[in-house]
């Protein structure tokens, strides 16, 4: 069964102190599906998005990518296979950004100087940044970083995209350049996993959304499924806040 | 012979002991590089537990708690029972170490001022902690280490001076050496002793300076 499946999330929990913030969550990603999650502040929904990479690790459960499991032995490789875009961007802040994309595919891949350019060339282009190649992150504006930085994680041919709120940093003007790059990227068959705000994103990108509350998943969904008579009834509470808010 | 003449014929001797000096410091601050360096990593970044912790905190206390002629007296008398050691030696060890001590807490204040962001985005691509504090802690905890290294560097080179009271032949002592023979003029000797060092810092300063500047980010005010 887990061999299908690109990601495979089983039962993680995780808590802090006495504070649980994950009560088992149990998802499964099939290649080229796109899941966003949603749900109030303080859901768990950055916390599992974290553990799926274990840049927080979970207390219990288990994580397979591509049918292997995730552990601390392996870590540094299977990160590599996993992209990951930050709210904050986090672009490596001494580096342009030519090499900001560069970096990894030369440091942790071994790709020779070559062809990490070529690539980054590629990936600039696919975001719509070729001509920034030579700016420096403080130069870009906030919706530059984050197609850069995403530009950054696709660089390394990664075989899941992990979005921890992508545009949740961002004035509302820069938002939709960055939801634009996700559309495309959602539609041209790659497998991710985003946890946003964006209800339009997740209308129509999502193949699945998930709704999460107290560190449950509460329920789960096709778009056209949750939006118009989702089950439960906080699920609806949520989604009519959220539209009321546009 | 007047002083003028005397500082003529002497001032080969003096410069022979700024010699020693930049000798003396450069090993020192190189040795207090190395081990401040390793030091701030392992705090940092290495094995919590207290019994590699501890210990580091404490060196760390010891070498900036103690007076430096204190230092060079352990190091000299104190260790020449133990094993043949010149006075050059012992002071190469004992400020080298105290500016170990020192350089470890500004490279720690340094990487900890990188953003905690920096290091999860570089493991989130899969780069191993080595690499990350390598390719994108390092240069950037660089930029913020300059200013107060320039001041520990400084300090090393007036500190390099204390190592008369051990007997090492540095700049001080041969200017010591000149008035004990001369039998007056103190206050020109060292007044051309003080311009030596004078200039030694401020050169060192202007080249530091010169450095932060080229590695300066575009876009970054600071």
């Amino acid at each position: 069964m887990s061999e299908s499946l690109i990601l495979d999330v089983r039962n993680v929990t995780k808590r802090y102190d006495s504070l649980e913030v994950l009560k088992g969550i149990t998802l499964g990603l099939k290649k080229g599906e796109t899941k966003v999650v949603i749900g109030p502040s303080g859901s768990g929904k950055s916390t599992l998005l974290r553990c799926i990479n274990h840049l927080t690790t979970p207390d219990s459960g288990e994580i397979y990518l591509d049918g292997e499991e995730i552990r601390d032995a392996n870590i540094n490789a299977m990160r590599a296979r996993m992209g990951f875009v930050f709210q904050d961007f986090n672009l490596f802040s001494h580096l342009n950004v030519l090499d900001n994309v560069r970096i990894c595919q030369m440091k942790v891949k071994g790709a020779d100087k070559k062809a990490a350019t070529h690539r980054t060339e590629q990936e600039l282009a696919r975001v719509g940044l070729e001509e920034k190649a030579g700016a420096y992150p403080a130069e870009l504006s906030g919706g530059q970083q984050q197609r850069v930085s995403i530009a950054r994680a696709l660089a390394m041919d990664p075989v899941v995209l992990l979005f921890d709120e992508p545009t949740s940093a961002l004035d509302p003007e820069l938002t939709g350049e960055v939801v634009r790059v996700m559309q495309q990227l959602a539609a041209d068959g790659m497998t991710m996993v985003v946890v946003t705000h964006e209800m339009s994103f997740a209308r129509q990108a999502a193949d699945e959304i998930i709704f999460m509350e107290n560190g449950h998943i509460v329920e789960q969904g096709s778009p056209d499924a949750m939006f118009t008579s989702a089950n439960n009834e906080r699920t609806r509470a949520f989604l009519n806040v959220i539209a009321d808010h546009g | 012979m007047d002083i003028y003449d005397v500082l003529l014929r002497d001032f080969p001797f003096l410069l022979k002991g700024l010699g020693v000096a930049l000798v003396l410091l450069a090993l020192l601050l190189v040795m207090g590089f190395i081990l401040g360096l390793a030091i701030c990593l392992i705090q940092l970044y290495g094995p919590r537990s207290r019994f590699i912790q501890w210990p580091l905190i404490a060196y760390e206390r010891v070498f900036r708690g103690i007076p430096i002629i204190i230092m060079l007296f352990i190091f000299y008398y104190g260790m020449s029972g133990l094993l043949d050691i010149t006075s050059f030696g012992a002071a190469v060890l004992a400020l080298g170490f105290r500016s170990s001590a020192y350089q470890s807490q500004i490279f720690r204040s340094a990487f900890q001022s990188v953003p905690a962001g920096q290091m999860m985005a570089a493991r989130a691509m899969g780069m191993s902690k080595l690499k990350a504090i390598r390719h994108i802690l390092f240069p950037q905890a660089a930029r913020h280490a300059i200013g107060p290294w320039t001041n520990e560097f400084s300090s090393e080179i007036k500190e390099t001076s204390l190592a008369y009271v051990i007997g090492v032949v540095e700049l001080t002592r041969q200017a010591h050496y000149i008035i004990t023979s001369t039998q007056g003029n103190v206050l020109t000797v060292f007044a051309v002793v003080a311009l030596l060092y004078f200039i030694v810092n401020r050169a060192g300063n202007s080249a530091l300076y010169a450095f932060e500047r080229k590695l300066a980010v575009p876009g970054f005010e600071k």
